[in-house]
């Protein structure tokens, strides 16, 4: 189990934790976030699933904002994501977890992958952002975006905390789109 | 340069003669020119050597593919060639790109003490001729390849007709190893074939070896080992060796060890970096139908549940060893497709082993050969 606040915060630094099953988009993203980024130490780990090996529990960082990322394309993506999510300590649930929707373009079948990924967020709380990940630019827009949050979510923007972002970006699901699913 | 008049036809409006190839040979040629492309038509030209040099470098290839052909098929009636040249135009084209639908291999067996002393010579003698006395009118082409291995073409006839040379059959021997691979073979032709290779190869006998695959290379390359094998070993390969570096010190996988696990069980199933490529797998399963999900009507106990499984793929070695090095199949390797590698076949049959208690939780199955 992950727990957000067993290790101690570490000055100007900020870890993030992509979790893919595909293991395709992470990589990027990765490259781009900790190349552009000057002014803060930036760890990114890259994982395929919760749980994460018990042997890097001592070097891992703590971790202050872990991303799932969904590829709306193939079942299992989604299937591993809502797996993973049940080995999160709840602590982090406020604020520090977001999720990354990709492919939601191409609409054979993937629709109801969609509403199930919108309800996995509203439920959790969580905000959800869709990237498009077939372009340069696309990676470049999800990574800064990711930066943005990563940081208010470190800690590291004054005035701002991970919980106030939260609330007003988590995911919701409009009560007449919930009304045609039934 | 030979010129050998094969038939003189007496043309009826004007009553000259002029050297004619033949429907056969002209369609034949067609056919080859239009297989051949453009590029490497010059030096298949060459190769075959007859036409004179005087007349290839008259040949215009920039011309549309078109004229060009009729240009070439021209230059051959003038030469007055006959089928026999022109099956060999198209051998030695198809022994430099042997794209030639799929090919089958055979494995010889029971070795004669002297299999292994046969040559060239004795073998094309011995093979034309316990051919030719199976059967009739067949017409048998054998070359010799750069690499060594032996080509053998064969057009077939019968008692009443000519040999067909539109759909020849190819067989490709190395001397000395117990592989045969043959492409375009008729299962009407099929004994006799195999007749006349184990007698002029010196061998007892010859069966399928359940290989088959479209490109040549691969299927001789799976059958000999020729591909980076990976042995398991108790030393831990330094892991810079073979993942890609990681960019950035700060980027970190979580999963390292694991995923270089999984990496080291793919490539001793399958094979390090370029492996043969093979299209399909095929599994006939003649097992009793083992599970459970109420459907009464098939789980009928004592007979055999007949299925086939197949796996396709553009290059399915490839596809299997990233299924278990991304972590789809799960590892160990299970011992069905690991096979594929191992005994270098790719068609098997299932069966069960005889239980001999009334053990119906685990399953036993073993692959008959």
């Amino acid at each position: 189990m992950l727990k957000p606040f067993r290790k101690v915060p570490v000055l100007n630094t900020a870890s993030l934790l992509l979790v893919e099953n595909e293991e395709q988009l992470q990589t990027r993203l990765a490259d781009i976030i900790v190349q552009n980024e000057k002014d803060v130490n930036i760890t990114v780990r890259l994982a395929r699933k919760l749980p994460l090996p018990e042997e890097n529990q001592d070097s891992r960082p703590r971790i202050d904002l872990i991303v799932f990322i969904v590829n709306l394309r193939s079942e299992r993506s989604l299937q591993s994501a809502e797996q993973s999510v049940k080995y999160l300590d709840p602590g982090f649930f406020l604020g520090k977890v977001c999720f990354v929707v990709t492919g939601a373009r191409c609409l054979s079948g993937s629709s109801n992958r969609l509403l199930t990924a919108r309800k996995l967020a509203a439920s959790l709380h969580c905000p959800l952002l869709f990237a498009e990940d077939q372009t340069n630019e696309g990676v470049i827009t999800v990574a800064v975006r990711l930066l943005g949050i990563l940081k208010v979510a470190a800690g590291l923007v004054p005035l701002t905390t991970g919980l106030y972002l939260n609330s007003l970006s988590h995911c919701m699901i409009p009560s007449d789109l919930e009304q045609n699913l039934d | 340069m030979k010129r050998t008049f094969q038939c003189i036809i007496y043309s009826v409006c004007i009553g000259k003669y002029i050297p004619s190839m033949g429907d056969v040979a002209r369609t034949l040629l067609q056919r080859t020119l239009r297989k051949i492309p453009t590029v490497k038509l010059e030096e298949t030209l060459k190769k075959w050597a007859h036409l004179s040099r005087r007349q290839q470098q008259s040949v215009n290839y920039t011309q549309s593919k078109w004229i060009l052909h009729e240009n070439i098929v021209s230059l051959c009636e003038e030469n007055g060639l006959t089928t026999r040249h022109v099956s060999e135009l198209e051998m030695i084209y198809c022994m430099e790109n042997p794209n030639l639908g799929t090919w089958r291999a055979c494995h010889l067996t029971d070795a004669d003490e002297d299999a292994t002393s046969v040559e060239l010579l004795s073998f094309k003698e011995q093979f034309k001729s316990h051919l030719a006395e199976l059967i009739r009118n067949v017409s048998i082409k054998i070359k010799k390849h750069d690499n060594g291995s032996v080509w053998i073409r064969i057009a077939w006839g019968d008692n009443f007709s000519k040999p067909n040379h539109f759909k020849p059959t190819y067989v490709v021997h190395d001397l000395q190893t117990p592989y045969v691979f043959i492409s375009n073979l008729k299962s009407k032709h099929k004994p006799l074939l195999y007749q006349g290779l184990v007698l002029a190869t010196k061998h007892g006998s010859i069966k399928d070896a359940h290989l088959s695959g479209r490109s040549l290379h691969a299927v001789r390359d799976l059958l000999m080992g020729h591909y980076q094998q990976s042995f398991p070993t108790n030393h831990l390969r330094p892991l810079q060796e073979r993942n890609p570096p990681i960019t950035h010190p700060n980027i970190e996988k979580e999963h390292k060890e694991h995923a270089e696990k999984r990496l080291q069980v793919a490539y001793e199933a399958f094979g390090e970096g370029d492996i043969p490529k093979l299209e399909t797998a095929t599994y006939t399963l003649e097992t009793r139908f083992r599970g459970g999900g109420g459907m009464d009507t098939l789980s009928d106990g004592e007979k055999p549940f007949r299925t086939v499984v197949q796996f396709a793929s553009t290059s399915l070695l490839e596809s299997l060893r990233h299924c278990v090095s991304s972590g789809i199949a799960e590892a160990p390797v299970s011992p069905l497709l690991s096979s594929i590698t191992q005994k270098g076949r790719n068609y098997f049959v299932i069966t069960d082993k005889a239980d001999k208690g009334h053990n119906a939780t685990t399953q036993n199955s073993r692959a008959k050969v």
